[in-house]
């Protein structure tokens, strides 16, 4: 398996619009093509789980996370804002890198924690941030999960 | 979407977060990565199903106690006219009513609530 397989350029946001930590959540749940209903749902769920305790593991890196019945597969997006965005993160550094990974109740192939393993594996690579700043179109952003053999 | 199967819904996936914290799946990587603190958050969790419970209407709320007793699936997906909850095909003539998800109802098999994805 790897991460590339996951991420589709639609849901590659490089120039976040959002201002804020709900706002970023909206943005990226918009990116995963669902009906406005199922991404209300999608939205309150990833907001009950920020609410256990902020998916800010530090480093500018954030990985808001859940599953639910509104989606049938695992789905990724990617969003970056490289003027930060309040996430309470553990280091309480501004987020400027976003991975949003949701997965339905049941999967056949059981991705959802390996995905999420990886992509925390991905975000604490020292050189990661830096990298990820330097980007400038979703291919380099796959390029990058490529490079690292992800 | 009917609104007590959105509570549904909310309270199914509040149970399959709690089940990943106590079934071990995500245990390791919420308390190692996420720096969670695993009981808190099942108390958490616990006391925002109840809530969501509580806002169920009383006939659905009693089959939804009967239902959550037993199985840790209260909500079952249907995907392409299987319910999920035990894979049987409900009734093409239910599956295809325009009003999906307009209603709350229930699989005459395994007896879960119904929600038809996608
Ligand atoms: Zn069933």
């Amino acid at each position: 398996m790897q991460l590339r397989e996951f991420f589709v350029p639609s849901a590659i946001k490089l120039d976040l619009a959002a201002e804020t930590k709900d706002e970023a959540l909206k943005e990226l749940v918009s990116c995963m093509g669902l009906d406005g209903k199922s991404e209300g749902i999608l939205y309150k769920m990833l907001k009950r789980r920020e609410n256990l305790g902020s998916t800010g593991i530090g480093r500018g890196i954030a990985i808001p996370h859940c599953r639910s019945l509104v989606v049938t597969r695992l789905r990724v997006a990617f969003g970056r804002k490289l003027s930060g965005l309040d996430f309470k993160a553990i280091d309480e550094k501004p987020v400027r890198y976003v991975f949003l990974i949701v997965a339905p109740p049941l999967e056949v192939s059981n991705q959802y924690l390996p995905v999420l393993g990886r992509i925390a594996q991905f975000g604490k690579e020292a050189d990661v941030p830096d990298l990820l700043a330097e980007i400038s179109s979703p291919e380099q952003f796959i390029e990058l999960l490529d490079a690292k053999d992800l | 979407m009917d609104q007590q199967l959105e509570l549904l819904l909310e309270i199914q996936d509040l149970r399959m977060q709690r089940r990943g914290l106590t079934d071990g799946t995500l245990t390791d990587l919420e308390a190692e990565v996420f720096d969670i603190k695993i009981e808190d958050a099942i108390r958490s969790l616990d006391e925002k199903v109840e809530e969501l419970a509580q806002r169920l209407t009383r006939g659905i709320r009693e089959r939804y106690r009967r239902i959550a007793d037993k199985a840790p699936r209260v909500v079952a997906p249907v995907i392409n006219g299987i319910c999920y909850g035990c894979f049987v095909a409900v009734s093409t003539a239910r599956a295809s009513e325009a009003d999906r998800n307009l209603r709350v109802e229930s699989c005459e098999y395994c007896g879960c609530f119904l929600y038809h994805v996608g």
